[in-house]
């Protein structure tokens, strides 16, 4: 079963081992959060605490000159819900 | 014109050999014979991850190791384990021989 | 249903609910229900000049679909009891 002997059987148990620790989570939208993750449920609904949230913002004028300029905005939240249908993507801490 | 209805085996050869399981199985196989094994996993939003295939369930959800992601053929980011949420998914694809 | 009853705690609390289209309500919890669709009270729009047509709404019902975050607070959510409590649920999933 286990193919790389990290005790992962089934996709969702790579989130449960992030239980309580800080999560990457990419979003639907241009959108990533890193926070510290304490709840999710089947459908990846989280709810986080410390987060961060970074949009990424592509200016058209630049993208149309050919550029691939991004604007970042950034902003804090104590204590998150998130719900799960915007996920795309979650990565727990690297375990070195 | 040609007639191309009667064409009788000219020689007796043997059969060619079975072509490899991964031609012949259903969706399912090529899932439980890719677990392991590198992929590129492909997003409906067209961005890549390559990785090892840890596991995967009936909602196509992915885990991921040593994963790269891939924008237009670029890496962008680098993830030692990653969850991919399953109604993101394209398409996996194998990258060695199953 | 894990996450529901996390919301149903938080009942007369004062959340934050961004939507997906980025409109973004500070109400009192009244209700919610499985789908987490929510009906807030005493509902403020972030950024009135935006949507104007929203000042006079005094409550509202919020589909569950259309939410994107809901900003919780925090000093009313216990992390270690929504850890264990989803370490109870994955723990049942996996049994189904």
């Amino acid at each position: 079963m286990d193919v790389s002997g990290t005790g992962i059987q089934e996709p969702f148990d790579l989130i449960r081992l992030s239980l309580s620790e800080r999560v990457f989570v990419k979003l639907r939208g241009d959108r990533e959060l890193s926070g510290i993750l304490h709840a999710y449920d089947g459908h990846m609904n989280l709810i986080m605490s410390d987060v961060e949230e970074t949009i990424m913002i592509v200016d058209t004028e630049s993208a149309m000159a050919g550029q691939g300029v991004v604007n970042v905005a950034k902003r804090k939240m104590e204590m998150l819900f998130v719900r799960g249908d915007s996920v795309i993507l979650v990565s727990p801490p690297s375990r070195t | 014109m040609t007639d191309a209805r009667a064409e009788p085996p000219t020689e007796v050869s043997p059969p060619p050999p079975p072509p490899p399981v991964q031609l012949t199985g259903s969706p399912t196989d090529f899932l439980k014979g890719v677990v392991g094994k590198r992929v590129k996993v492909r997003l409906v939003s067209g961005v890549d991850y390559q990785g090892v295939l840890s596991c995967l369930d009936g909602f196509m959800n992915i885990a991921l190791e040593q994963t790269e992601e891939h924008v237009n053929g670029v890496v962008t980011n680098k993830y030692g384990d990653a969850f991919i949420r399953g109604n993101n998914v394209l398409y996996i694809s194998a990258l060695e021989a199953l | 249903m894990l996450i529901f009853s996390v919301f149903k705690t938080l009942t007369d609390q004062t959340v934050t609910v961004e939507l997906k289209n980025d409109l973004s309500i500070t109400g009192v919890l009244k209700s919610v229900d499985q789908f987490l669709n929510i009906r807030l009270d005493n509902i403020k729009v972030a950024d009135e000049g935006r949507h104007p047509h929203m000042m006079a709404v005094k409550n509202c019902f919020i589909r569950g679909s259309v939410v994107r975050y809901v900003q919780l607070p925090a000093e009313h959510v216990d992390t270690q009891l929504l850890e264990d409590a989803t370490r109870r649920d994955a723990m049942n999933q996996v049994k189904r």
